[in-house]
């Protein structure tokens, strides 16, 4: 085996221009390959941590029918029983009740249908960080009375600064129109845009004395010590409770499931693209190794070297040749996504274009072990389809071919 | 002892289309301890019968015994492993594996076979001694000259020790100094260690030393004599 291995290598060198020409298109190939996997990896969970970390939570607890037609209220029914159940179960490490309501924002400029969000700024701040969102002002620990906290973006299009006022109109609980101003205080700003001019913040205190008599909750967002645990959580919470839904991150959002289910599948389709690419430049290389040596084949197969060991010996060559390529590129890519992941892939000039459709265009590319694994295996199992035809070919020589004159 | 048998041996190419007779009915026998040549003109079956003997090509009719065993109704897996134990071969071009060095030519062969490394070490060793190529052990092919690659092909069909040695033109292309150092070096080997060769050659220096020569004309034998080398050779 040893010196089928060293013939199979010294074979790949016999034309290094040529072989180092398919080298460096492999290790090119696959550097660009897992890198862009990597890119679409981290972007995609950059939005994934996003928005579970910043709002959806690994679970949520509404009115049954809340999300469907968001009336202020289908309020959550036994939210004190709920918030026990929450406090004593080890999975849950935090969470926090909302209180939330559509309604209009009316500005000295113009009216916008906004989605009124009541926080309670402890629990929010330890459950979420949407607070690092913020980029002017305070927060809404501040001592202003009815204090909101808007999109930058909102206030822009409604010729707003901090210290405005704004009037909140919405429905209550008894279906009641109400309205009231309340002083801008924050504004921020989050990778989406659209988010930003549909969404306000307020303290679920001051929201819920003009929502109801009663303290009122829509929503519980709730942090796991663990996202794979949300299904259980959800399922063991709707069991205890007939009168509520609860619901995974991935129920709430099934775009966000999909990405995550695209993204393993982007890792299979790039890398194969590639690689499909790749393999016609190893079948033509073998291929032109193989006519050049037609006639040294049929020595070998002369002399006694059995045809399982000339097929092997043929794969061999693509597959060293490949796997050299593979891992000089895997190992170039490693370092660009450590590079990369530490200090980010800054594409500001796309910035505009990335919020719009609430993605960060600061890419931190990630790429998880099962994927290196996944294109290894991938790049193997190319390799050795695109190194089969030559190799079969190789052993139909006529042992004959060896008398041939050159 | 007979190593080689033929029996009504016929090769028909393009049976088909131009049926062309390369073989007509081709009866001989070849004994252990021979030196024999082959001659002919172009075309008249030589380089067919001796790839008939060789396992490298079927016979359309008739029958290759090699040590009693008839090869010529072996599967090719079993003919290729037949060969690999029991026929040297030495082809015109040389035809040695280019990225291996002289050694490693030798030393290949005995590793297809699954001999001990020790062995094959100095097994190689020994060959290349005796085709005088000890002090070229580490050169690769292309830095070895026509004769001496011959010798380095001659050491490695003798590497697996073969029943006999098949070599197709052998001195074709080499000069007559060259020529002359193989055929005493097979010579050698033949007389003292009763090694069989089998030549099929234009060349008239190898006929000159050849102790039986084959005459082929038109895919049959014409003629089948023995000579004294000693006399062709002084004359």
């Amino acid at each position: 085996m040893r010196t089928l291995l060293t013939l199979s290598w010294r074979n790949i060198w016999r034309h290094p221009a040529r072989s180092g020409v398919l080298l460096a298109a492999i290790i090119a190939g696959l550097w660009a390959g897992v890198v862009t996997v990597g890119l679409v990896n981290g972007l995609m969970q950059q939005r994934i941590d996003y928005l579970i970390e910043g709002e959806i939570t690994h679970a949520q607890i509404h009115h049954p029918e809340f999300l469907a037609e968001g009336y202020s209220w289908l309020y959550i029914p036994d939210h004190a029983a709920i918030v026990d159940w929450l406090e004593n179960d080890q999975r849950v490490v935090s969470f926090t009740s909302r209180t939330i309501t559509d309604g209009m924002l009316q500005s000295p400029v113009k009216t916008a249908g906004v989605r009124v969000r009541g926080i309670d700024l402890p629990s929010e701040t330890r459950t979420t960080n949407f607070h690092e969102n913020l980029v002017a002002g305070a927060y809404l620990g501040s001592d202003v009375r009815n204090a909101v906290v808007i999109g930058e973006r909102l206030a822009s299009e409604h010729n707003m600064e901090l210290g405005n006022r704004i009037v909140l109109t919405f429905e209550d609980v008894d279906n009641e129109l109400t309205s009231a101003a309340f002083n801008i205080v924050g504004l921020f700003r989050s990778a989406s845009v659209d988010y930003d001019e549909r969404n306000v913040f307020v303290r679920a205190d001051e929201l819920n004395a003009l929502l109801s008599e009663a303290p009122v909750h829509h929503e519980i967002g709730i942090m796991l010590t663990d996202e794979t645990l949300a299904g259980e959580v959800a399922d063991a919470l709707n069991t205890a409770f007939p009168d509520i839904r609860a619901q995974t991150w991935r129920q709430l959002s099934p775009e966000l499931s999909m990405i995550v289910e695209l993204g393993g599948v982007m890792v299979v389709l790039i890398t194969l693209i590639i690689m499909l690419a790749l393999a016609f430049g190893i079948l033509n290389t073998m291929l032109m190794a193989l006519f050049e040596r037609m006639r040294e084949i049929g020595m070998l197969l002369s002399i006694g070297m059995s045809r399982r060991r000339v097929f092997g010996m043929i794969m061999l060559e693509a597959s060293m040749l490949t796997m050299a390529g593979a891992a000089a590129g895997m190992a170039l890519a490693t370092l660009s996504i450590n590079y990369f992941s530490a200090r980010g892939l800054n594409l500001e000039m796309f910035a505009e274009g990335a919020a719009q459709l609430g993605w960060d265009h600061v890419i931190y590319p990630a790429l998880s072990a099962l994927e290196y694994i996944t294109i290894l295996a991938v790049v193997v199992i190319i390799t050795m389809l695109a190194s089969l035809y030559p190799a079969f070919k190789g052993i139909r020589i006529n042992p004959l071919d060896a008398a041939r004159d050159a | 002892m007979t190593i080689v048998r033929t029996e009504k041996l016929s090769k028909v190419y393009n049976a088909d289309t131009v049926p062309v007779h390369a073989l007509n009915n081709v009866c001989i026998e070849i004994d252990e301890g021979e030196f024999t040549a082959l001659r002919g003109p172009s075309g008249s079956g030589k380089t067919t019968l001796l790839n008939m003997i060789g396992g490298l090509d079927k016979p359309t009719e008739g029958k290759v015994f090699i040590n009693g065993e008839e090869i010529s109704k072996m599967k090719d897996s079993q003919r290729i492993d037949f060969r690999l134990r029991n026929i040297g071969f030495v082809f015109q071009h040389y035809n040695l594996i280019p990225v291996f060095t002289a050694a490693e030519n030798v030393a290949f062969i005995m590793m297809l076979q699954g001999r001990d490394k020790r062995e094959i070490q100095e097994r190689t060793n020994k060959l290349l001694d005796q085709v005088g190529l000890g002090d070229r052990k580490d050169a690769r092919p292309a830095q070895l000259s026509g004769g001496q690659q011959q010798r380095v092909a001659v050491a490695r069909a003798l590497a697996s020790e073969p029943r006999f040695i098949l070599a197709d033109e052998p001195t074709a292309n080499l000069d007559t100094k060259a020529a002359m150092n193989l055929l005493d070096i097979m010579e050698k080997m033949n007389r003292e260690q009763s090694i069989t060769f089998v030549f099929s050659t234009h060349d008239q220096r190898v006929i000159d030393r050849a102790r039986r020569v084959i005459t082929m004309v038109d895919g049959a034998i014409d003629q089948d004599e023995i000579q004294d080398p000693d006399n062709t050779q002084a004359g």
